[in-house]
């Protein structure tokens, strides 16, 4: 009895053994060398499951950064935002590869956890797309909010049936939100695709479940083009969504939250940031914009957009719903908010330096492009460097290469 | 007379320091399992203490009317815990309606039926299915179940059950259904719960006496009838309070709720849509606490998790340790 | 015990006439169906009950084989845009994690154990054992924000906040495996060790422990199964990170909690990892709670 049952057992762990071991992916490698980086395409094909079929695309493979054991290495640690995330997290890499004595670690989780965060001192330094109240400034005055690049907000879709670029305008986005427009097959977007055959399901709105910037950003936008919605749910980090009364909202947590829950519904739309879209390949609608135009949203459209921002003494600035021609209609800054003093001198300095090279260096800028996000007009750079330089710690300036 | 020998061994048998300072290390011995007891009771009662503690601007600001009021708006600062408990209630209870006759009939199977070869290596494959963690069936929820299961018979239930002009008057099954929703969540924790109430109903049946076995074959019943009529009723209490502790637990899941029940803060009558539940709001939304009031929300929720599942568990493994403390001559 | 000869003993029972016997007969027949067609449920029941653990399994070791490798387990975390990496942080995490959960659970749960095995019927002996039924069906949500609450507040998200959650998860297996394995230990045992003189505490540490060891390591091996897979606690407590790090006051990384990143992330390559991890920990589960298995029936037998 005991044999029969340690036979079947130690069957099953040799059979697992074997499974475990038994890898069933291929890796092809191609280098191609571009500029002084080497980069090196490695396309992972992941065989047998319906589900994954190509999974990682490029890779840009230089070195590992490790956290360096010298003694005078650097940690600083972020959270915020994932609308800039795989921006910051590039760049944290980036720069490691500078100045390898100083890792940066941005842990996301979303406007909300930033603020509170950095509120709460934390963290060092955090990223948000929406803008501190008076109330925050209030509880903490040390607070500084400092503008890195712009992004678009696009709203992608997962309809089956439908493999190619839609276009959508304020009216239909609006509705659709409000949960007015109910089917995909409704006339309405009928009318703005004729060459789309849309299939007759409802629409599965997706929007944020926690406190979110680019909710901000997408809301300012409703709200500049809808007076029902800028009287309903209105603009925030976090709104009451009518579809979810309906039964056709579901939440999603962060930037990849969102992404996922697309993916995974038949039928959703919903509001991310353009690199979640493009890198996990999610299809995303072309926009007619405030001067009529139709727009795909892009570096150029997003620099359209910023084109005349104007930035206010806390160095914030709206820029939705922008009556440039070819500007897309919902962009925005996002932002690192930073303590106008800190304790610790070492990481004062390597942050102050960081966001000047971040904001300043053209090989920042040009990762930033690469990842579609749009780099600070040249005008308002001479303000945020001119901030920068006030950081103090302890009181004492911080010195900056 | 006491030769000088003994005199000399009885002189030895005082105790030296070492000696003394060894027996009253007994002392410290019994106070450590003391503590240590005592500890453990402290920390049931802290956590109790602690969560009501971090509650309190929730619970003055609000009162009783937190659990009634139904708007969840962190931005506005209205906490309203009605669509949690409304939702964790659902998905419980649907989980149970599916996992009761489930898992009393494989306890049947177990402590009856099953030749005793068989009976632990089956008993263990079900016990199995309690020790993957919740995480895991959130995955395979997201990825598996719930596109070749869970859809098929939602749409199907949708489109028969939920007709609205068929059955206007059965809202459950009705409305937009696309996945995650509190059917997938409650389809899932019954799988979840199923070998707690199996184990235990299991445990209670074989508790059973043989002679009410006996007495009622003896009468002339039949295997089925037997188990039915006496076993049953014999062990109702604690299989009552199987029931009770799958409860509790499915009252507790966290993550792989949180996977498949779409994350919404809606009331709605149907189990086709979306929903959330108090573990899932409690994980979801913690980091998004900015104000001390958001906060005390969620640790109030946390708060009555605590108390439900408590009450909860009390009450089962009272029920659990009557069957086994009845006589045979006592009945249900 | 399930001698049943169907009715036929009816047949001995005098007739009073032809109407009545048949109706008793369709009764019996229905009797017989009825007991045959329930038992059979029964045992379907039993195999539509086994089927969920069959999928889940077959799921894991299919999605999960395919992105295991040596380089997944050795390799630290890197973006997607750089191949995604591997989950090196995730593994030390966890075992970081698991053994600071041991090393908190284990002494203050022997030492519970042996009191409630030394004196069983006193009030405190029964307050316990009803206390750590009551700790083992605490939702692991509620703990994480109880160590929140307690310790987080004040000190951060640490990993040693994480081991902390863990231990009060891991506290009602060990204190109950290891009083039941002490209890089994014959009295004689004991009371032979005091009769030569040794102090209690020598006595309890060097005679009775030792002899319920396996017991109490078999408790272990199911508290850590039990652990292994926690994720809702480590929220709070042990927050989750990218870096590879052996630091306990700051966050640290685990198996499960990127395991959860990564279901939810909507990069596929993220998914497949996920299937991976998962593969991992029930694996680690299996093999935990089938040696404990395996050790408990070895035991019994040699008693």
């Amino acid at each position: 009895m005991v044999t029969r049952k340690l036979v079947f057992i130690s069957l099953l762990v040799v059979a697992l053994v074997v499974m475990g071991c038994t890898p069933t992916t291929q890796i092809v490698k191609e280098t191609v060398v571009v500029e002084k980086e080497k980069v090196v395409k490695e396309t992972v094909v992941v065989q047998s499951t319906p589900q994954v079929k190509e999974v990682a695309k490029e890779v840009v493979v230089t070195a590992t950064p490790k956290p360096t054991d010298a003694p005078n290495s650097v940690e600083l640690n972020g959270s915020g935002a994932t609308f800039p995330q795989p921006l910051y997290e590039d760049w944290a890499f980036a720069f490691n590869q500078r100045d390898p004595s100083v890792v940066i670690n941005y842990a996301g989780g979303g406007s909300g956890q930033g603020i509170k965060d950095i509120k709460a001192g934390t963290v060092d330094f955090a990223g948000s797309d929406a803008l501190l109240k008076d109330a925050d400034y209030q509880e903490k005055p040390d607070l500084q909010m400092i503008p890195t690049v712009a992004g678009a907000v696009v709203l992608a879709y997962n309809i089956p049936g439908v493999t190619t670029t839609i276009t959508l305008d304020a009216a239909t986005i609006v509705d659709i939100f409000l949960g007015k427009i109910e089917k995909w097959n409704d006339p309405r977007l009928a009318a703005l695709n004729p060459e789309v055959k849309f299939p007759d399901l409802p629409i599965n709105v997706v929007h944020r479940s926690d406190g979110s910037g680019t909710t901000n950003i997408f809301t300012l936008y409703l709200s500049a083009v809808s007076e029902e919605w800028k009287k309903g749910p209105g603009a925030g980090t976090a709104v009451d969504w009518p579809v979810d009364k309906l039964g056709r909202g579901q939440g999603g947590k962060g930037n990849p939250g969102v992404a996922a829950a697309i993916q995974n519904t038949k039928g959703a739309i919903g509001y991310v940031e353009l690199a979640y879209a493009k890198s996990n390949n999610i299809l995303y609608a072309k926009l007619i914009n405030a001067a009529g135009k139709t727009v795909e949203a892009n570096i150029p459209s997003t620099m359209a957009a910023i084109k005349d921002a104007k930035f206010d003494d806390r160095l914030t600035a709206i820029i939705v719903n922008s009556k440039e021609p070819d500007a897309w209609p919902i962009a925005g800054f996002t932002y690192l908010i930073v303590n106008k003093d800190y304790k610790d001198c070492k990481k004062a300095e390597k942050l102050v330096s960081f966001i000047k090279w971040a904001l300043t260096d053209p090989a920042a800028s040009s990762r930033a492009a690469k990842l579609l996000y749009a780099p600070l007009p040249q005008e308002v750079l001479p303000r945020v460097v001119e901030v920068l330089d006030k950081i103090t710690c302890n009181g004492k300036p911080v010195v900056s290469q | 007379m006491i030769s000088a020998q003994v005199r000399r061994r009885l002189r030895r048998k005082t105790v030296s320091p070492l000696g003394r300072a060894l027996q009253h290390g007994d002392i410290l011995f019994k106070g450590a399992l003391i503590l240590a007891s005592l500890s453990l009771l402290g920390l049931m009662v802290g956590v109790g203490v602690m969560l009501w503690l971090r509650s309190a601007p929730m619970r003055t600001s609000a009162g009783l009317a937190f659990i009634t009021a139904t708007v969840w708006n962190p931005v506005g600062e209205k906490f309203g815990a009605a669509p949690f408990i409304i939702g964790t209630l659902t998905t419980s209870l649907l989980a149970l309606i599916i996992a009761f006759p489930l898992g009393l009939f494989i306890a049947i199977f177990l402590a009856e039926l099953c030749p005793p070869g068989l009976r632990s290596i089956v008993g263990f494959l079900v016990e199995l299915l309690a020790a993957i963690p919740s995480v895991v069936y959130g995955l395979w929820g997201i990825f598996v179940f719930i596109p070749s299961f869970v859809i098929p018979i939602g749409e199907a239930l949708m489109k028969s059950l939920g007709d609205p002009q068929r059955f206007p008057y059965l809202p459950i099954f009705q409305g937009p259904f696309f996945g995650a929703s509190k059917l997938a969540a409650g389809l899932i924790l019954a799988v979840m719960i199923l070998p707690t109430i199996a184990a235990i109903s299991r445990d209670v049946l074989l508790a059973v006496p043989r002679s009410q076995r006996e007495a009622a074959l003896a009468l002339g019943s039949t295997q089925w009838e037997t188990i039915w009529q006496v076993v049953l009723p014999y062990g109702l209490s604690g299989i009552l309070g199987a029931v009770i502790l799958g409860l509790g637990r499915a009252l507790g899941e966290t993550m792989a709720v949180t996977m498949v029940i779409g994350n919404v803060a809606q009331l709605s009558a149907s189990l086709l849509s979306p929903g959330y539940t108090m573990a899932s709001v409690i994980a979801n939304e913690w980091g998004e606490s900015r104000t001390p009031l958001y906060n005390a929300a969620l640790i109030e929720i946390g708060l009555l998790l605590f108390f439900m599942s408590l009450l909860l568990n009390i009450l089962a493994r009272s029920l659990v340790w009557s069957v086994a403390r009845k006589t045979p001559e006592q009945r249900a | 015990m399930s001698e049943f000869n169907g009715g036929k003993e009816l047949s001995v029972l005098p007739r009073a006439g032809k109407l009545r016997l048949k109706r008793s007969a369709i009764r019996e027949r229905f009797r017989r169906v009825n007991n045959a067609f329930m038992l059979g449920l029964t045992g379907l029941t039993t195999v539509v009950g086994i089927v969920p653990l069959v999928w889940i399994l077959l799921s894991v070791f299919a999605h999960g084989a395919e992105v295991i490798s040596i380089r997944f387990l050795t390799d630290t975390f890197k973006p997607t845009s750089l191949g995604g990496g591997g989950i090196l942080h995730a593994l030390v995490g966890t075992g970081i994690l698991i053994a600071l959960a041991s090393l908190f659970s284990v002494p203050l749960g022997v030492l519970a154990a042996l009191y409630v095995a030394r004196n069983p019927n006193t009030s405190l002996g029964l307050a316990v054992r009803f206390g750590t039924g009551v700790l083992s069906g605490l939702p692991s949500v509620v703990v994480g924000l109880f160590i929140y609450t307690l310790w987080v507040s004040g000190h951060g998200y640490s990993a040693l906040a994480g081991g902390m959650a863990l231990a009060i998860l891991m506290l009602p297996v060990i204190v109950r495996t290891t009083e039941e394995m002490l209890r089994l230990v014959p009295k004689s045992l004991r009371e032979a060790s005091l009769a030569l003189g040794a102090p209690e505490w020598k006595t309890a540490l060097k005679v009775w422990l030792p002899a319920a060891m396996t017991g109490v390591i078999t408790g272990l091996m199911l508290a850590v199964a039990r652990v292994a897979g926690e994720t809702a606690p480590l929220l709070f407590t042990a927050l989750g990170s990218n870096n590879l790090s052996t630091a306990l006051d700051k966050p640290i990384a685990s198996l499960p909690l990127t395991l959860f990143k990564y279901a939810v992330d909507p990069s596929k390559l993220r998914n497949a990892q996920a299937w991976a991890i998962a593969l991992i920990i029930v694996m680690l589960v299996l093999l935990l709670n089938v040696s404990a298995r395996l050790i408990a029936t070895w035991r019994s037998k040699m008693y």
